[in-house]
């Protein structure tokens, strides 16, 4: 349920939602710019409000900036995580690969590099929350995402009605994308899925078969429409079916 | 005439045992009386050496069959008996006199080599000396003394000895030494020692002679070593030639292990400078992005037409944008500034400026800044005249009270206040805001370091405290945060105030 292009204020949708962000600046746009588009919006400045925040609000969405004055913003998403699967979607400056990494692999859900474009935001927001209403998604027996249909059943998938074989391996690998559509899924999430919690490190098997997933279900393996690289983080399956 | 010596002893020791002789054999008949001639020529080959034994030897023989081998008082050697004792004393006389002399020259030559070691292990010591200059210039006056010689030059060719290290008995050797600069530089890279001959205007240098010994390390020549005998001294002898072969080639160990550390060091140098680059520049790009990314999600909210924004979200959005704007110019100009600085291309026009003059303009600039902090003045009337550049100065100021106005909660009071310190000006301005952790007082002066402070409203470029610092450094001040306060920070540096008219 898109907001309406037609320029009519959306009612405030029940979504709250807290920013936390120790740039003045960028905490009063945020809140403007949200609440403008029917969200309801609470703000923090330190990793400390953030966290007392959430716990008093219950937020149904976290934007966090990393880089917060008092500590670290991995410390919210610790906390968060320790009690809810509340979507959290990051914000650093560029070049903290790393940091987003780290976060994502702490179970945030997505991130946004510094200096980013707003409607870009909303549209990540917009994902998050849906995912959240559409929880039981890995537990449909059938995904179905442009023509790609992966058959959780039957483990059968085809791409405009012709069957694909995949190798056991490549089949788990896509069932964790198709069950965590438009999520960013780090390196390291994806081997312990896949490959089991021995492994971590080994990104160069999880890029071998993301290659050869490409190959198989890709019109144009160089220009992939389901398997997106996420420039030293990882991969994300976009779908459009949510 | 020294040379004669010996050969005196020897007279002189025959002549003795020649009357011991006579004192004997006048009162009693003692066979082989000769032998006490033996003693003599044993005694004169320890004192004098082999030359001289040889000479009390025949001086012995001949005296002996003119005073008692009959016919007495004549050469001639009557019995044939006789002539055979002559000949034997003379050969024993001569091997006697020639191993003892040769056992003499052994002991000195092991003196000789024990004082060298000696030498050489103190000279060894001395290199160790971490700073080289001082370490030359200590083993040079070692050797110069060791050998007894005039004056001892060591030059090093790698840029790592700013100037020779030369250790002279008097002033004149000194002149003497550094005046053959020239053609020690002429010497073959790594031609083998020689005596050059001194010619020169001065009749102190002329007619001297200097041993040119270079210092080679690993085939190569790494400098050289120049000596000065003692004026009126023979040249080295092979002793001494020997001694400084070695500490040539102890030196040549010692200057290239000082090469080796300073290139180390430089590099060294090199990767932290390098280090501190990339550091600044990930904190510049960081800070310049910071900004942008209010501006460009502000712009970007104005430029959504999906939302129909009021007046005021409009204000808001464009306030956002020309806020960070603001504070994106002012991290340039700081930068500009910081980069000047460490230029060196900022050099300080200084002149004489009223002190008191200068504080309460700063106070007044700065009211726009302070507002809402009641902004308390001391400075004492009676303050002398300083020296500084006023815009500079005005600059460190501003600086330190924007900080404090910042991080101080409002109402609460900023104190500027200038003092006399031991003929400087000190100058501190106080805050009661949250203060500086003990560990952050040398930290917050470098560039982009903003420390933890909860809830604070706007927030700085994080330079103010380094320009601050490298403006009062370019007055030769000092800056420093005064931990004697129990709340709030202290920020004090002080300007050198030269002989003040008060």
């Amino acid at each position: 349920m898109p907001v309406s292009a037609n320029t009519v204020r959306a009612e405030p949708s029940g979504a709250r939602l807290l920013v936390v962000d120790d740039e003045p600046s960028m905490v009063r746009t945020l809140r403007t710019n949200l609440r403008g588009h029917g969200f309801q919006v609470e703000t923090a400045e330190t990793a400390g409000d953030a966290i007392a925040s959430y716990e008093r609000k219950q937020p149904d969405l976290v934007v966090l900036d990393l880089n917060l004055p008092d500590g670290d913003g991995f410390e919210v998403v610790r906390r968060i995580r320790a009690h809810s699967g509340t979507p959290i979607i990051v914000l650093s400056a560029r070049g903290g690969e790393t940091d987003k990494v780290n976060a994502l692999d702490l179970g945030a859900d997505d991130y946004m590099t510094k200096p980013f474009g707003i409607d870009e935001l909303l549209a990540r927001i917009r994902v998050a929350l849906r995912h959240v209403a559409r929880p039981g998604a890995g537990a449909e027996p059938r995904i179905t995402s442009g023509n790609l249909v992966v058959d959780l059943e039957r483990r059968e998938v085809t791409l405009g009605g012709r069957t694909i074989h995949l190798t056991p391996t490549e089949y788990d690998l896509l069932k964790v994308f198709v069950t965590n559509p438009n999520k960013v899924l780090t390196d390291r999430m994806l081997l312990q899925q896949v490959w089991g919690p021995d492994y971590g490190d080994e990104s160069h098997y999880l890029h071998v078969y993301v290659a050869r997933l490409r190959r198989k279900i890709e019109g144009d393996p160089q220009d992939p429409a389901f398997l997106m690289t996420e420039p030293g983080v990882g991969y994300r399956f976009r779908s459009e079916e949510l | 005439m020294r040379r004669l010596i010996p050969y005196a002893g020897a007279a002189a020791a025959v002549a003795v045992t020649t009357a011991l002789i006579d004192f004997v054999v006048g009162r009693a008949q003692i066979a082989n009386i000769s032998m006490l001639y033996l003693v003599a020529v044993l005694v004169v080959a320890v004192a004098f050496g082999r030359a001289a034994a040889i000479v009390a030897s025949l001086l012995a023989f001949v005296t002996f069959d003119w005073f008692f081998v009959p016919p007495t008082h004549q050469l001639v050697v009557a019995d044939a008996q006789e002539l055979f004792s002559l000949a034997l004393f003379l050969i024993t006389a001569v091997v006697t006199g020639t191993l003892a002399a040769r056992e003499r020259a052994r002991a000195q030559e092991a003196e000789h080599r024990e004082h060298d070691a000696k030498v050489l292990y103190e000279a060894a010591f001395l290199m160790a000396e971490p700073d080289l200059e001082r370490a030359l210039v200590a083993v040079a006056e070692h050797f110069r003394a060791a050998l007894d010689l005039d004056a001892v030059s060591i030059e090093a060719d790698a840029d790592i000895l700013p100037r020779p290290a030369i250790a002279a008995r008097d002033e004149s050797a000194r002149a003497t030494l550094r005046a053959t600069g020239s053609e020690l530089r002429l010497m073959d890279p790594a031609g083998p020692s020689r005596t050059v001959r001194l010619v020169g205007p001065t009749t102190a240098r002329a007619g001297r002679r200097a041993r040119l010994v270079p210092i080679v390390a690993a085939g190569a020549r790494v400098g050289r070593l120049a000596v000065l005998p003692r004026a009126g001294a023979a040249d080295l002898g092979p002793a001494d030639e020997r001694v400084l072969a070695i500490a040539a080639a102890q030196l040549g160990l010692t200057i290239e292990r000082a090469r080796f550390r300073q290139e180390a060091t430089e590099s060294e140098v090199l990767r932290r400078s390098d280090d501190l680059k990339t550091e600044l520049l990930h904190a510049v790009s960081h800070e310049l992005r910071t900004p942008l990314a209010s501006i460009l999600a502000s712009a970007g909210s104005l430029r959504q037409h999906d939302v129909d924004w009021t007046g005021r979200e409009r204000d808001e959005f464009a306030g956002a944008i020309q806020d960070e704007a603001v504070r994106l110019d002012h991290l340039v100009g700081s930068l500009l500034d910081l980069s000047r600085i460490e230029n060196g291309t900022l050099v300080p026009h200084k002149a004489w400026h009223d002190v008191a003059g200068l504080v309460e303009d700063v106070a007044g600039r700065m009211r726009p800044v302070t507002a809402g902090h009641p902004v308390r003045l001391e400075v004492p009337l009676d303050l002398p005249p300083i020296e500084l550049d006023y815009v500079e100065i005005q600059q460190v100021l501003s600086n330190l009270v924007e900080n404090a106005a910042k991080f101080s909660p409002a109402g609460s009071e900023i104190g500027i206040s200038v003092g006399r310190d031991d003929g400087n000006f000190r100058f501190a301005v106080r805050d009661h805001g949250p203060g500086i952790a003990a560990g952050d007082s040398e930290r917050v002066f470098e560039p982009f370091v903003r420390l933890a402070r909860a809830g604070q409203g706007p927030r700085g470029v994080g330079l103010g405290l380094a320009i601050a610092k490298r403006l009062v450094e370019a007055h030769s001040g000092t800056i420093w945060i005064d931990r004697g306060v129990s709340e709030g920070t202290r920020i004090v540096f002080t300007l050198p105030g030269r002989a003040g008219v008060g």
